[in-house]
């Protein structure tokens, strides 16, 4: 009977200790990354959203006060929203055409000649992106220069520097070299996979090499196309590093300021002397919002119980 | 013999709806090689997984003698096991492979390297002790797997279709060592695999499993005699047996327009006769026609009908007749079969 | 595509073509870099080393390159290292665990690596500045971390899916806790892994701009990025020299670059974010 008493106590004690390994281990495991990702971005999502909300600038950081919906609607009244706004489209749309259109350009081509020169074109294109944003910039500075300098000004005779004559023309192509070889490497490995008897059977049916393109490859990268699209609408909305260092928002007055750009120097940057930070962190806001809605919607767009399979080891 | 008792008491499995266990009771004596066979899914490596604490039950109890082992993690159990892919660390040489257990033991590394050359000279792996697993031969990756479980001693063996990855021809004899090396060292060892004639040939007894229950438990001999059902009937031996579907009337077996004479008495209504292929020839009274010749080296299967019945026959190559012949079929009636309308077996 | 085009070699000149604007980039860094006057890509005049002489002195009042060089290793080396460590330990728990609100965990990780991080910049100030990590080396290397794992997280979730279930088990019977399978069998066997996150974590962190240029204010503590951007923003740029110290800052890169491009084709394909 004792025996059998201290048995089964063990057990107890032992499927105690199981419980509490197996919550308390995968804890363990997950404590940093939960920390770091709780502290900048689940945190920041709703300070930036609160802050939004005060007066709060360089006066007023120590004791900011609640100004409800006043900074949105100071926005609103802006004169120059508009022309934010507009700057924004045309950053974007044309930005994210040159992406993709080269994208698929570069794809279809380096996969339709010999293996050694398409991995050779690739990898060059994988240089903007690796780079050093400065660098690239400085690169961009020094090519666009004007006449006896840049290479640029030379070809076209000008005495400008092209980044003051064409800026738009400028953010569009740097921030589109670096933007270029994501959509060149989906497509490509798209393209890998897909059968090659779906090649032969095209040649047999008596397709020239652009009709397969137009028929067969094109059709079966829409999805690749449209994830491209979509995901770097989104980034391409927030983003300004490029524009910060190519133009700085210029020449002259909000030329080529994007609305990221401007919550970013209304907010951190002594532009006006007296930074707003309630101010930006309300532009901001909007960003952040139609971040989460985007991004949420590409959850429910991606199939997500595919991805998950479930552990094979019950082990704490 | 320092092979310890196992018991499995009422053990269930759940993954979410799916029941992979159902209510095993199962017990394997001191030493015993016991397999458990059936086909994949049927619950016979989430037993062995369970065994070993690699899954927790949703129910019921394991004990190792008298000691209760199912809260324990996979460490405290002493329990050695060989998986299907063998489950070699890629990044370790065989030695090191080997080693593992005994170094997570802190054994001296003087101890380590006796044992461990010990067991690979049972195994006849010596020579590639210092290659990684990616060099060396399928057959020889099975052994240092084999290796591995062995060298702590452990009081349970667990072989996870240990020989399923190795050629036809390495596998027989593998079979032979395996079996040889479980009865020297007296271990208490578990079995699982889908193939009949690996579980008949290794173990003392056969559990069969189907769709998570234990459906027969019995030594090879007794199972491929007397099958509890129509299912371990059709799963053990080869070419598997003839079940036919028909009724039992007073004296006979009706199937389609085949009548077939009983020697025993079984209860009035629909059920099962099973007639092993081996137990058929083509000398008797039971008029057919030949459909298919399948010749298998010594032997021909030949596939009858028998009144609209199709009846598989093993005859000898000599025998085999020509395809549509009007043959006579005839069974010893000792051998024959007969289950119920659920397929249990019923008993002369 | 698997058939080779009649007139591919017409494909390689337009290729050739659409690329020339890059190799005419690296062309043009390096021969800035040496020369005292180039006109285009053509040198005017000769080489000498005053391009070079921040080597030796600090100019304009800026610190000596030795500081933003030393902060630049250390940056990228502490980044690289705690992301693989962090995401690795993250990402095994995701793909092989058992525990609560393991996929809601796998969604949140999805949501946020497509979520753009930069929009978060406000707020990642004022959160510093509350921590009192504003301008300090530390503050900057665990916000670039934090907003790389949900990557991080997500590559390495990736790889440790494709492990072998039978080795972990093996290992668990032979005697190990699931702390020694993850850091003596798993880790070991996703080293492929851990190379392709810490490779594109260092080339990441090495050339980040926006986060030091704005969480950082003592010169002392800038970065090589902050160092050059302190350059760009002048009036009148010497490019002779800013070439030379782009092409000390690119240097790794670019030597990375020449001896592993397949590599770096391989883990830019394998779902780095654009």
């Amino acid at each position: 009977m004792q025996v059998q008493a201290r048995l089964a106590r063990e057990a107890t004690i032992g499927r105690a200790r199981t419980w509490a390994r197996r919550h308390l281990t995968p804890a363990a495991f997950l404590a940093p990354a939960t920390i770091l990702i709780v502290l900048f971005f689940l945190v920041p999502v709703v300070a930036t959203l609160l802050l939004s909300l005060t007066d709060i600038s360089t006066v007023t950081f120590r004791a900011p006060r609640w100004v409800g919906l006043e900074n949105y609607r100071y926005l609103f009244r802006d004169p120059f929203l508009p022309r934010i706004l507009l700057n924004t489209a045309r950053y974007v749309g044309l930005t994210l055409l040159f992406n993709v259109g080269m994208g698929l350009t570069l794809a279809l081509l380096s996969t339709s000649v010999r293996p050694g020169y398409g991995n050779q074109v690739r990898a060059l294109w994988l240089l903007p992106r690796i780079m050093p944003p400065v660098v690239y910039v400085l690169v961009w500075q020094g090519l666009t220069r004007e006449a006896p300098y840049g290479l640029v000004g030379i070809l076209t005779g000008s005495s400008r520097s092209w980044i003051t004559e064409h800026p738009w023309t400028t953010i569009v192509l740097a921030n589109g070299m670096v933007g270029a070889s994501f959509g060149m490497l989906i497509f490509t490995s798209a393209i890998r996979s897909m059968s090659p008897e779906l090649f032969y059977a095209a040649a047999v049916d008596g397709a020239t090499t652009w009709q397969t393109v137009r028929r067969v490859v094109l059709p079966l990268l829409r999805w690749p196309i449209l994830f491209v699209t979509a995901y770097q609408t989104l980034s391409l909305l927030t983003s300004f590093e490029y524009i910060l260092l190519l133009t700085d928002g210029g020449p002259g007055f909000f030329t080529t300021t994007v609305w990221s750009l401007h919550a970013y120097k209304l907010a951190l940057s002594n532009y006006y002397g007296n930074v707003q930070f309630g101010l930006g962190a309300a532009m901001a806001a909007v960003l952040v919002v139609i971040g989460v809605v985007v991004s949420v919607l590409y959850l429910r767009i991606f199939n997500f119980r595919a991805l998950i399979g479930e552990p094979k080891i019950e082990v704490p | 013999m320092r092979g310890i008792r196992v018991r499995l008491e009422r053990l269930s499995k759940r993954f979410g709806h799916v029941v992979a266990v159902q209510a095993l009771d199962l017990e394997v004596a001191p030493g015993e090689l016991l397999a458990l066979l059936g086909p994949s899914g049927c619950g016979k490596s989430t037993t062995l997984l369970m065994i070993a604490g690699i899954y927790q039950p949703t129910a019921g109890a394991i004990y190792f003698g008298e000691r209760r082992v199912d809260h324990l993690p996979p460490r405290d159990r002493d329990v050695g096991m060989v998986f299907q892919s063998y489950a070699l660390y890629p990044h370790l040489t065989l030695f090191e492979n080997i080693a593992f257990p005994l170094r997570l033991k802190r054994r001296s590394s003087v101890e380590v390297t006796r044992v461990v050359r010990r067991t690979a000279e049972l195994l006849g792996i010596a020579p590639v002790l210092d290659r990684y697993p990616a060099q060396v031969s399928g057959g020889q990756q099975q052994r240092a797997a084999l290796a591995r479980a062995l060298v702590k001693e452990p009081q349970v063996l667990l072989l996870d279709e240990p020989l399923s990855n190795l050629d036809a021809q390495i596998r027989v004899q593998a079979r032979g060592e395996i079996r040889r090396l479980q009865q020297e060292l007296g271990i208490t060892t578990m079995l699982v695999t889908h193939d009949q004639a690996e579980a008949l040939a290794m173990a003392d007894r056969v559990a069969v499993f189907s769709m998570g229950q234990l459906l027969q438990v019995a030594t090879p001999d007794e199972l491929y005699r007397r099958p509890a059902n129509t299912f371990v009937a059709r799963f053990v031996g080869h070419p598997p047996m003839n079940v036919l579907e028909g009724t039992f009337t007073d004296g006979q077996f009706v199937a389609g327009s085949l009548r077939f004479p009983l020697l025993v008495a079984a209860p009035p209504g629909p059920g099962y006769l099973g007639i092993r292929p081996e137990d058929a020839h083509l000398r008797g009274s039971i008029p057919g026609r030949v459909v298919v010749v399948e010749s298998q080296g010594r032997h021909a299967l030949v596939t009858v009908d028998v009144g609209g019945v199709e009846l598989k026959v093993l005859v000898d190559q000599g025998d085999r007749p020509a395809v549509g012949a009007q043959v006579g079929v005839g069974v010893e009636p000792p051998a024959v079969h007969l289950f119920d309308m659920s397929g249990v077996r019923i008993e002369p | 595509m698997p058939l080779l085009p009649p007139r591919w070699r017409l494909l390689v000149l337009v290729l050739a073509v659409l690329t020339l604007p890059i190799v005419t980039g690296v062309l043009w860094l390096l021969l800035t870099g040496w020369f005292d006057v180039v006109h285009g890509l053509l040198p005017v005049g000769g080489g000498s080393l005053e391009n070079w002489r921040f080597l030796w002195t600090s100019v304009g009042g800026r610190p000596p390159l030795r500081i933003p060089l030393m902060n630049s290793l250390i940056f990228a080396g502490v980044v690289a290292t705690l992301e693989v460590v962090i995401a690795s330990m993250a990402g095994y728990a995701i793909a092989r665990m058992a525990f609560p609100g393991r996929r809601g965990l796998l969604g949140l990780v999805l949501v946020l690596h497509a979520f753009p991080a930069v929009s978060l910049l406000i707020a990642i100030f004022y959160i510093l500045r509350i921590l009192g990590l504003f301008d300090t080396l530390l503050g900057v290397i665990l916000v670039k971390v934090a907003l790389e794992l949900p990557l991080g997280i997500w590559l390495m979730k990736g790889f440790f899916d494709y492990l072998s279930w039978e080795i972990e088990m093996a290992a668990l019977v032979d005697g190990m806790s699931r702390w020694g399978v993850f850091w003596r069998i798993a880790l070991p066997m996703a080293r492929p892994g851990l190379l392709a996150l810490g490779t594109f974590a260092l080339l990441s962190a090495w050339g980040e701009f926006i986060l030091p240029f704005t969480l950082i204010v003592s010169s002392q503590r800038w970065t090589m990025a902050m160092y050059m951007q302190s350059f760009l923003s002048e009036a009148f740029t010497d490019f002779g020299m800013m070439a030379a110290v782009g092409l000390v800052y690119a240097a790794p890169v670019l030597i990375l670059f020449a001896l592993g491009q397949r590599y770096l084709l391989n883990i830019y394909t394998g779902g780095v974010k654009g």
